[in-house]
C-alpha cells in the first residue's frame, strides 16, 4: 500500500507531454485517472519511476459529432459518457458499457483512454469499443496514427501503442439502428469481468443478421473480437438454436483464463451463455 | 437485581429509536483514530515470510540497517531473546510461538523482521533490504494434510498437528440412541472468511525513558486482556504499561488479539526517541490478521419417526491455522450451543484443533456459530425431507416452547427466555409461506428455480470467560463484567467513562438513553467519552467490546455507578429540601417533592454543594458526584465440565431466505429477506435494526462470496479486495425484519445479545433455500461458500455443493 518512490509530472499540454513521454519512454507511466495504476503501484507490482498526470490536459477530455463518428476524447470519464446525451442517441453500446464500470467513484475518476490503454484482460470498455468498430488515435511528438480497436489489444497490459505514443482520442461510428448491449458476469455488480459481451446487430426482415460485431473481455489475455461466432451468424436468421448453437463458438481458437473466481472450463461456458443471452437481449432491445 | 422500576425513573428514552450521536463525527470524519493522533511519530514496517512453511537459516538486515532514514531494525531471534512466547489458551499440547518467527515461519505473512524508519515508504523500501535464507519445508494446509500419519509437524514439540483433542458428554445419548426410529449423519465443511473491518489494526506505541515505561495506543477490542498479555510477554509489571484506546473503526472480533503486534511496537519503541507507529495495510490485513478457521464438522441425529430429535452427536475439527493464543477457541464456544434452538436432551461432542500452516485465527463475529447453526439447521432440513416433514413442521416440533422458559441445556447452558415456535411463525406470516410455496411450485413448471429456506438459530452474548477451561483447568478468567463511571458536573450534566470502546455499536447513544431514564433528563445532558485509558479508565481482565455485552454488563456498570450518583444526589437533596428521600422524585434535571413539584432544587444546585459549597453538605456525605462501579453478569458459573454456561444470555432469530438459482450461470438471487429477531428488550430499535441487517450481510457475503483461497503450497491467492469479495450495498436483499421482544430475566434492562445475529443463521437459511431450489437436480449442499462455478457443477455432474 506504499509505492516506490515517484517522480510526478503534471503537464498542461499534450506537447509537454509527449516530450516527457520522449525522454522517459518505458520508465514513465501514463496517469490517466489512475483507477487501475495507482492500486498496482501501492502493490508495488508496477512501479514506474516516472509519473505523468494527463489529468491537467484541457483538449482530451471531449465528446463530439465529427461527420458520421463520434470522437471522445481519451481523458472523459466513464462517468461522463454514461450521461453523454449524444452517445446515448447514436452510440449507446459506450453508454449502456461505462455505465457498469466498477461503482460511483471508479467512474468518477476512471477514464475510456486509461481503461483501453491499460489493456486489463477484464476490463469492460475494450469489449464494446471492438463491438463498436472504434478507431484508436495514437499520437507521438512527429506524428500521429489510427489503430483499429481490432489491432490495439496486443496482450494482457499490453497494447499497440509504441513506448512514445498517447492514445488521445477514440472515435467510434454512429450505430443508429443497430441493436447493442454489454453484459458481463461478475461477482458482485461492481468487478471486473469473468466474462463481458458487448453485442452489437444489425437486423433485417425476419431477423435476418445483416451485420454483426462483438467484442469479448475477460475469458483470454485481451479483449477480443469472436470471429468465427460472427461468420456463423452473418446472414442467419438468428433464432434461438441457431444463436445458442453459434455461442458455442465464442471461445473458439482462445486460450481461456483461469483464476481463483473462475476456473476455464467454467468461463468457457459463462462466456457462451452470455454470448447467446447478449445477442437475444440485444435483439429485444 | 434490580428492577426495572427501580432502575427508570422515566421512560422517556429507553426503546426508542434515537438517532444516534455517534453519526455525524464519524460521517463528517472527525473521529480520531489511532492513525488521526497528531503525534510526531517514526514509522515501522514488517517483513513477513513468503513461505508456509521453512526454516530460517540466515537473516542479515546490515544493508536495510544501512538505508538512510532507517532508525532501527528488529529480528525474531531478538523477539526470542526479549520476551517469553505467545501464551495458550485452549490447546493440551506444548506449542512455542514468538511474537516474531525466530528459526521457523509457519504460514505466509508471519513476521520475520521489523524495521523503524522516518516515514513508511523508507521503512517499506528498507524490507527490500533485508536479506533472509530460508529452506522451505512441506507444507501443511488441510485438515486433512495435518491429520496424515506421516504429516509434517508445524511444531514438533507437540509431537502431533492436533494441538487439542476434547470429548464431552451431556445427558444420556446411549439411552438417545437406544430409543431412536432412525439415525442421520452428514458431513459438512465450512470454509475461511474474516470481518475486515475498515480500519486495520492500528499501534502507535511510546517508550518513556525515564520512567522505563511504554504508552501504548491502540485500537484493541479486548484491552483488559492484552494489557496483561503484552506485560507478561514483554516480561514487565503491568504499572510499565499505558494503554489507550481511542475511536475504533470497527472490530467484530478481529481486533481481540492484536497484541501480538503491542509487544513487537513496544520492542521497537524502547530502540528510538520518539513514538513507533504501525498501521496495518489492508494486504497484510487478509494476508496475516485473522480469519476464522475453516472447519470439517460431522454431524449425527438420533430420531423418532415424528421428527423429535432425541440425540445430537458432533465431531467439529477446526483449522485453526498457526497461532497458539486462540487455537482450540471455536470448538469450545461451537459446542456450547451446539443445540441451538433445540430441546435436545443427550450431546456427544468431539472437539478438534489442528495447527496448519495456515494465518492464524481469531474470535470473528459469531465464533464458530454460524458454522455450527449451518450444520445444524442443514442436518435439521435433511432430517425433514427424509422424515416427509414439511421444514417449518420439524423445527416447531423441536423448539424448546416458551412455558420451558428458562431452559437448561445438556451442558449447563441456560437460555433465559424467548418464544422460539411464535418467533418462527412470525416469520412465515411476513413471508407469506404458503404462497411462497406455491411460486416456487409454479415456478418449476416454467424452468425458474426457485427455493425456500429457514433457519433458525440462538445467539449467544457475554461471554463467561474462561470457557476454555474444558482442556486446560482451572483458567485465568471466568464470568463476565465490566466497570464504568458517572459523574455529574458543576452544570448538573452527566459524563461517562465506559471500561469499553465503542467500534460502531453505538455506545453514546444507547448509554445516554439509559442514563437519561435513570436521572429524568434529555440524552443530550450526558456525553460518554469514547476513549479508554488504563490509567483512568475503570477496567477489569473481562473489559473491551466483544462477545456482545455491552447490553449486559457495560451497561449493568453504567446504571450501578448511576444509581450510585442518583442516591447521592437525593441524599444532598433530601437536605436541601428538608424532606425525606421517599418523598423525592427526579423529574426534567431537578429533585423535586413528588407531592409539590414547585418545591425542588435542579441538579446544578446540588453540584454546587457537591463540588464547591462543601461545608453545606449534609453531615457524612463525601464531597464531590462522581461514582465508579463494577457489574457482573449474575448467573455465570465456576468451570465445571459437566455443567457450565459459556455463554451468559440468548437471542435467537428466524431467517426465511427465498431464492432463484440461474441454473445457466449458477448466480443466487435473492427474492425475499426475512428475519424475526429476539434480543429481549430493545434500548434502541434503530440500532438494533443496524446491528441484524448488518450481521446478516455479513453472513451473506461468507454464503455467497467471501473466501481466503489458499493453494498447495499454503499460499493466500486472496489478499486484496478485488479477490476477497465482501458484499457490497449493491446486490444485497431488500430485509424484512420482524421483532419480539423477550426480556432477560437476568440482564438489569431485560436485554440480550444482538450484533451477530444476522451472521449466524443466514448461512444455513441460503444454504437450505439453494438446495430447495435445486432439489429438482437433486443437489446437496454440504459446503461453502455457493459460488457459481460449484452450482452448476453440481446441477450438470456432482450432485453436491
Amino acid at each position: 500500500m506504499y509505492p516506490n518512490r515517484f517522480e510526478y509530472f503534471a503537464p498542461t499540454s499534450l506537447q509537454e507531454a509527449l516530450s516527457l513521454l520522449s525522454i522517459y519512454q518505458d520508465e514513465a507511466k501514463l496517469l490517466a485517472g489512475g483507477q487501475s495504476l495507482l492500486s498496482l503501484m501501492k502493490l508495488r507490482l508496477a512501479n514506474p519511476k516516472y509519473l505523468i498526470d494527463l489529468g491537467h490536459i484541457a483538449d482530451l477530455n471531449y465528446i463530439r459529432q465529427n461527420g458520421d463518428k463520434i470522437a471522445i476524447g481519451a481523458m472523459t470519464t466513464y462517468a461522463q459518457i454514461k450521461d453523454s446525451e449524444l452517445l446515448r442517441k447514436d452510440c449507446p453500446l459506450l453508454v449502456k458499457t461505462a455505465s457498469v464500470v466498477g461503482d460511483v467513484q471508479v467512474r468518477n475518476r476512471g477514464t475510456i483512454g486509461g481503461s483501453l490503454s491499460h489493456a486489463d484482460p477484464a476490463a469492460d470498455m475494450p469489449a464494446a469499443v471492438l463491438a463498436s468498430g472504434a478507431e484508436l488515435k495514437a499520437v507521438h511528438l512527429n506524428g500521429e496514427r489510427w489503430i483499429k480497436a481490432e489491432e490495439f489489444f496486443v496482450t494482457t497490459f499490453t497494447t499497440a501503442l509504441a513506448p512514445n505514443e498517447i492514445l488521445t482520442e477514440i472515435r467510434a461510428p454512429t450505430l443508429a439502428g443497430h441493436k447493442t448491449i454489454y453484459l458481463k458476469a461478475a461477482p458482485r455488480p461492481t468487478d471486473f469481468a469473468i466474462v463481458g459481451i458487448a453485442a452489437c446487430l444489425r437486423l433485417g426482415p425476419n431477423n435476418r443478421c445483416e451485420g454483426i460485431a462483438m467484442g469479448v473481455t475477460g475469458a483470454s489475455d485481451k479483449a477480443y473480437r469472436p470471429q468465427a461466432l460472427e461468420k456463423a451468424l452473418q446472414g442467419e436468421k438468428l433464432d434461438f438454436y441457431t444463436i445458442r448453437e453459434a455461442a458455442a463458438r465464442v471461445t473458439e481458437g482462445i486460450e481461456v483464463n483461469e483464476n481463483i473466481h473462475a476456473s476455464s472450463g467454467f468461463r468457457s461456458h459463462l462466456a457462451q451463455v452470455y454470448t447467446a443471452r447478449a445477442i437475444q437481449t440485444a435483439m429485444n432491445s | 437485581m434490580l428492577k426495572l422500576d427501580e432502575i427508570l425513573v422515566t421512560r422517556n428514552w429507553v426503546g426508542k429509536p434515537v438517532r444516534r450521536k455517534e453519526d455525524i463525527r464519524l460521517v463528517k470524519g472527525e473521529a480520531a483514530y489511532v492513525d488521526d493522533l497528531n503525534m510526531d511519530c517514526y514509522q515501522a514496517a514488517i517483513l513477513r515470510s513468503p513461505y508456509a512453511h521453512a526454516r530460517i537459516s540466515r537473516i542479515d538486515l546490515t544493508k536495510a540497517g544501512a538505508l538512510k532514514g532507517v532508525v532501527a531494525v528488529l529480528t525474531g531471534q531478538e523477539v526470542a531473546r526479549e520476551t517469553k512466547p505467545i501464551s495458550a489458551r485452549a490447546i493440551t499440547r506444548p506449542a512455542t510461538q514468538y511474537v516474531m518467527a525466530a528459526d521457523k515461519v509457519r504460514y505466509v505473512g508471519e513476521p520475520v523482521a521489523a524495521v523503524v524508519a522516518e516515514d513508511r515508504y523508507i521503512a517499506e523500501d528498507a524490507l527490500d533490504l533485508i536479506e533472509v535464507e530460508y529452506e522451505p519445508l512441506k507444507p501443511v494446509v488441510t485438515i486433512e494434510d495435518a491429520l496424515k500419519p506421516d504429516a509434517p509437524l508445524v511444531f514438533e514439540e507437540a509431537g502431533s498437528n492436533v494441538l487439542m483433542h476434547d470429548k464431552m458428554q451431556h445427558g444420556d445419548i446411549e439411552q438417545a440412541y437406544r430409543e431412536a426410529d432412525l439415525t442421520l449423519k452428514e458431513k459438512f465443511k465450512v470454509h475461511r472468511y474474516s470481518s475486515t473491518p475498515l480500519e486495520p489494526w492500528a499501534i502507535i506505541a511510546n517508550y518513556e525513558r525515564a520512567s522505563d515505561s511504554f504508552v501504548v495506543w491502540s485500537n484493541d477490542q479486548q484491552h483488559g486482556r492484552s494489557l496483561t498479555n503484552v506485560c507478561n510477554t514483554l516480561g514487565i509489571p503491568i504499572h510499565k504499561l499505558r494503554l489507550i484506546v481511542p475511536d475504533i473503526g470497527g472490530g467484530f472480533g478481529i481486533k481481540l488479539a492484536l497484541w501480538p503486534y503491542i509487544v513487537i511496537l513496544s520492542l521497537l519503541a524502547k530502540k528510538v526517541s520518539k513514538p513507533v507507529k504501525w498501521i496495518q495495510t489492508r494486504r497484510e490485513h487478509l494476508l496475516a490478521g485473522s480469519h476464522a478457521p475453516d472447519a470439517n464438522v460431522e454431524i449425527e441425529l438420533a430420531l423418532k419417526k415424528d421428527g423429535r430429535i432425541l440425540g445430537l452427536r458432533i465431531t467439529d475439527i477446526q483449522n485453526d491455522g498457526s497461532f497458539v493464543h486462540t487455537a482450540g477457541i471455536y470448538g469450545l464456544i461451537k459446542f456450547a450451543t451446539m443445540v441451538g434452538c433445540y430441546g435436545i436432551k443427550a450431546t456427544r461432542a468431539e472437539l478438534l484443533s489442528i495447527v496448519t500452516n495456515k494465518a492464524p485465527t481469531v474470535q470473528n463475529r459469531g465464533v464458530g456459530k454460524p458454522t455450527m447453526i449451518f450444520a445444524l439447521e442443514r442436518m435439521v432440513d435433511i432430517a425433514a425431507k427424509r422424515l416427509g416433514l414439511d421444514p417449518s413442521e420439524i423445527r416447531l416440533r423441536n423448539f424448546v416452547k416458551p412455558d420451558q422458559m428458562p431452559h437448561t441445556t445438556p451442558s449447563g447452558e441456560i437460555y433465559e427466555s424467548g418464544d422460539y415456535p411464535e418467533c418462527l411463525r412470525k416469520a412465515l406470516r411476513l413471508v407469506g409461506y404458503e404462497e411462497s410455496k406455491k411460486k416456487r411450485d409454479d415456478g418449476r413448471k416454467t424452468g425458474k428455480y426457485i427455493g425456500i429456506g429457514i433457519s433458525s438459530g440462538v445467539e449467544p452474548g457475554t461471554s463467561n470467560l474462561g470457557y476454555y477451561y474444558t482442556a486446560r483447568g482451572l483458567p485465568e478468567y471466568t464470568g463476565n463484567a465490566e466497570g464504568a463511571i458517572v459523574g455529574i458536573d458543576y452544570d448538573g450534566n452527566v459524563n461517562v467513562i465506559l471500561g469499553s470502546v465503542d467500534s460502531g455499536q453505538g455506545h453514546a447513544t444507547t448509554t445516554a438513553q439509559v442514563v437519561a431514564d435513570m436521572l429524568g433528563i434529555s440524552p443530550e445532558r450526558v456525553s460518554t467519552a469514547n476513549t479508554m485509558d488504563s490509567l483512568i479508565s475503570p477496567f477489569l481482565g473481562h473489559s473491551g467490546v466483544y462477545s456482545n455485552k455491552f447490553n449486559d454488563v457495560d451497561l449493568g456498570a453504567v446504571i450501578m455507578a448511576t444509581k450510585k450518583v442518583r442516591d447521592k444526589m437525593l441524599k444532598i437533596a433530601s437536605h436541601m429540601l428538608g424532606a425525606s428521600v421517599a418523598e423525592l422524585k427526579l423529574k426534567d434535571g431537578k429533585v423535586c417533592l413528588a407531592k409539590n413539584e414547585e418545591k425542588s432544587v435542579s441538579f446544578r444546585e446540588i453540584a454546587s454543594l457537591a463540588y464547591k459549597r462543601i461545608l453545606l453538605l449534609p453531615e457524612g456525605v463525601e464531597p464531590g458526584l462522581k461514582e465508579i462501579a463494577y457489574y457482573k453478569n449474575p448467573i455465570a458459573k465456576l468451570p465445571n465440565r459437566e455443567d457450565f454456561n459459556i455463554q451468559l444470555t440468548h437471542s435467537n432469530s428466524v431467517h426465511v431466505v427465498v431464492v432463484e438459482v440461474d441454473v445457466e450461470t449458477g448466480t443466487v438471487n435473492f427474492l425475499r429477506y426475512v428475519i424475526v429477531h429476539d434480543c429481549g428488550n430493545q434500548i434502541n430499535p434503530g440500532i438494533v435494526e443496524g446491528m441484524v441487517i448488518g450481521s446478516t450481510v455479513h453472513g451473506i457475503g461468507a454464503s455467497l462470496l467471501e473466501e481466503f483461497v489458499y493453494n498447495e503450497e499454503g499460499q493466500l491467492l486472496s489478499t486484496t479486495f478485488m479477490d476477497y469479495l465482501k458484499p457490497t450495498a449493491i446486490g444485497v436483499p431488500k430485509f424484512e425484519l420482524g421483532h419480539m421482544e423477550s426480556a432477560c430475566p437476568y440482564t438489569l434492562l431485560g436485554t440480550k445479545a444482538v450484533g451477530e445475529g444476522g451472521s449466524l443463521p443466514s448461512l444455513a437459511a441460503i444454504a437450505n433455500a439453494v438446495e430447495d431450489a435445486l432439489s429438482p437436480f437433486g443437489v446437496k449442499v454440504t459446503s461453502l461458500p455457493i459460488t457459481p462455478e460449484k452450482v452448476l457443477r453440481a446441477v450438470r455432474e456432482t450432485k453436491e455443493i
